[in-house]
């Protein structure tokens, strides 16, 4: 579904991604691993078309997209959630997640003009969708119309996750998805993504540092160290890994 | 009382004015996060553009006599008899300028979308993504290049240009008073006023509205959910130029064409921070309250005092609020 390969990427002197390969299989949840500093959130800006790769290529579908702009990639159905929650503060949850839907949305001011009856037939169906794929699915519906402002942390991450979902995207790309929860909200959040894997069908490419929710969730496990890929595989695989041992799991494996 | 309200309508239709400067001002800020400190000189070249294509061209040998002057039969016939300075002869003197009005004021959309759509591409574009105080001092150096141009590209003298609208004297009774206004500055307020609220619906509304509205408040994720960014970015400059294109031509049949024209951005720009830089319906109000107070100002005090005491009043506010009246604070995460 989405193939990186042999991607490199350099700011200056510093190598932030050096050689990475591997696949997010269709329909497989793939974690990303890696200490502090070792080009994970470079590698996902690389591929949601942030920054430009030295070298390297990323196919989605089969189709390369590496010179495409963001905008782009997010219509073919690459959706992404960042490590600083970034949700548009100034917005109620709903709108936040309708913003997801935007795009998905093809008349513009005239044609809502001339055709109202399909504008409008249109912006009912994405309402619909919102309410049934995204509000009831993430057990939101009592926050709704309230300000992100408002909204506990962990709150806030799971409309970032709703967000994305309105996009109904192909692949789902989490930055640290539980990045400060505490065990009970990392055990929701988890759930969760399971749920979206089991019910949409989803790719989803993942990004954490809690090292039980990646094991447990994962399917396949790619671990970065100082921009370079020193494993990649199942679980187990990964965790017998020496290198992987010394560099991220380190004594306490 | 009746001084009063004379001056208050005054004040308002310059407020107009203003609040259709500061929304060029306020659209740019909102879709790239940088004050364009130049809007003031992108108004003075659409001010100029509309003394080109309504004067100029039209004078020339080559242009249709029509266009110069429109004098079908049924207006002769009209103006048989009339007597000078009367509403109607306004009207029908208006009337004879319609077609070098229209050419007047589409050459000026056109030229200033494209003078806006330049600056965007080979200045903004590129810069994009560095720091935003790079950007702001781009367009502080684009004042001199921009009034050293027009005082090189336009060296005939600043004629007179035609209004936009019949300047028939109106005068009508309210609370009491004879109030008494020219029927060009009244449809130079309509014009703005439906202009403001026709920007202020379509961001609120529209799709590419929705768009300028998430990256106002984050480019990379609205980069991210499909937005395309830089479509918003050459969007907004071409707003921009275009209400300024407007307001540049209202201007220039108020205050007379020359370079110094782009001093008003200054003035507005106070307005619109007064307001709050990115909040369309604060800088509306501080646009007319601003009007309304030089207005005044000028009726108990005198001209002199009208240039100073609203920004008086625009400093003191912000003392108070920092971000405007209406503009939105940034929270800090500590």
């Amino acid at each position: 579904m989405l193939r990186i390969e042999d991607l490199h990427l350099s700011f200056g002197g510093i190598k932030a991604l050096q050689g990475i390969s591997f696949e997010a299989k269709p329909g497989e949840i793939t974690g990303v691993i890696g200490p502090n500093g070792a080009g994970k959130t470079s590698l996902f800006n690389a591929i949601s078309g942030f920054y430009k790769p030295d070298r390297g290529r990323v196919f989605f579908d089969g189709q390369d997209i590496t010179g495409l702009s963001p905008d782009r990639r997010a219509e073919l159905g690459i959706a992404r959630t960042f490590q600083n929650i970034a949700l548009f503060r100034g917005m109620t949850v709903l709108d936040n997640i309708k913003l997801g839907g935007h795009t998905r949305l093809k008349t513009n001011v005239w044609q809502a003009l001339r055709y109202f009856g399909a504008a409008q037939r249109e912006e009912l169906e994405l309402r619909r969708d919102i309410e049934e794929r995204v509000i009831n699915f993430l057990e939101i519906d009592h926050i709704r119309k309230y300000p992100i402002t408002m909204l506990p942390y962990g709150l806030q991450k799971r409309v970032e996750l709703g967000r994305a979902l309105a996009m109904q995207p192909k692949v789902l790309m989490l930055d640290e998805p539980v990045a400060g929860m505490n065990r009970e909200e990392t055990a929701d959040m988890a759930r969760f993504i399971l749920d979206v894997q089991e019910q949409f069908g989803t790719t989803i490419l993942l990004v954490e540092h809690d090292m039980h929710m990646v094991m447990d969730i994962c399917s396949h496990i790619v671990v970065l160290n100082f921009g370079q890929q020193i494993a990649s595989g199942t679980p187990a695989e990964v965790s017998g890994n020496q290198d992987v041992i010394e560099a991220y799991l380190g004594a306490a494996a | 009382m009746g001084q009063f309200t004379q001056f208050a309508i005054n004040g308002l239709m310059s407020g107009a004015i203003y609040a259709l400067i500061a929304v060029g001002i306020v659209s740019v800020y909102k879709a790239t996060k940088v004050v364009n400190f130049a809007h003031g000189y992108l108004i003075m070249f659409g001010a100029y553009f509309y003394f080109t294509f309504s004067v100029i061209v039209p004078g020339q040998a080559w242009a249709p006599d029509w266009l110069a002057s429109w004098q079908p039969a049924w207006l002769l016939e009209m103006r048989e008899g009339l007597p000078m300075f009367s509403p109607m002869g306004a009207v029908l003197d208006w009337v004879q300028n319609v077609p070098r009005i229209l050419l007047g004021i589409a050459g000026a959309l056109v030229c200033n979308a494209v003078v806006g759509r330049i600056i965007e591409r080979t200045l903004m574009r590129p810069l994009m993504g560095q720091s935003i105080f790079a950007m702001i001092m781009v367009t502080v150096g684009l004042i001199s290049i921009m009034s050293g141009a027009a005082s090189i590209i336009w060296t005939a003298d600043a004629d007179f240009v035609p209004h936009i609208a019949p300047n028939a004297p109106i005068r009508f009774e309210l609370f009491g008073t004879m109030i008494f206004l020219f029927g060009a500055d009244l449809v130079n307020m309509l014009v703005a006023l439906i202009i403001f609220a026709g920007i202020v619906l379509m961001v609120r509304y529209t799709k590419s509205g929705v768009a300028i509205r998430a990256t106002a408040e984050d480019q990379s994720t609205a980069y991210s959910m499909g937005i395309s960014v830089p479509k918003v970015f050459s969007r907004a400059w071409v707003l921009a130029s275009t209400t300024g294109a407007i307001a540049g031509a209202i201007l220039a049949t108020r205050n007379g064409i020359s370079p110094s024209l782009g001093l008003f951005g200054f003035s507005v720009l106070a307005i619109v921070l007064m307001g709050g830089l990115d909040s369309y319906i604060g800088v509306f109000l501080a646009a007319m309250a601003v009007g309304v107070m030089e207005a005044l100002t000028q009726w108990q005090m005198g001209g002199d005092w009208a240039e100073i005491v609203p920004y008086v009043a625009v400093l003191l506010i912000l003392l108070i609020r920092p971000h405007g009246l209406f503009g939105s604070k940034e929270v800090e995460r500590i």
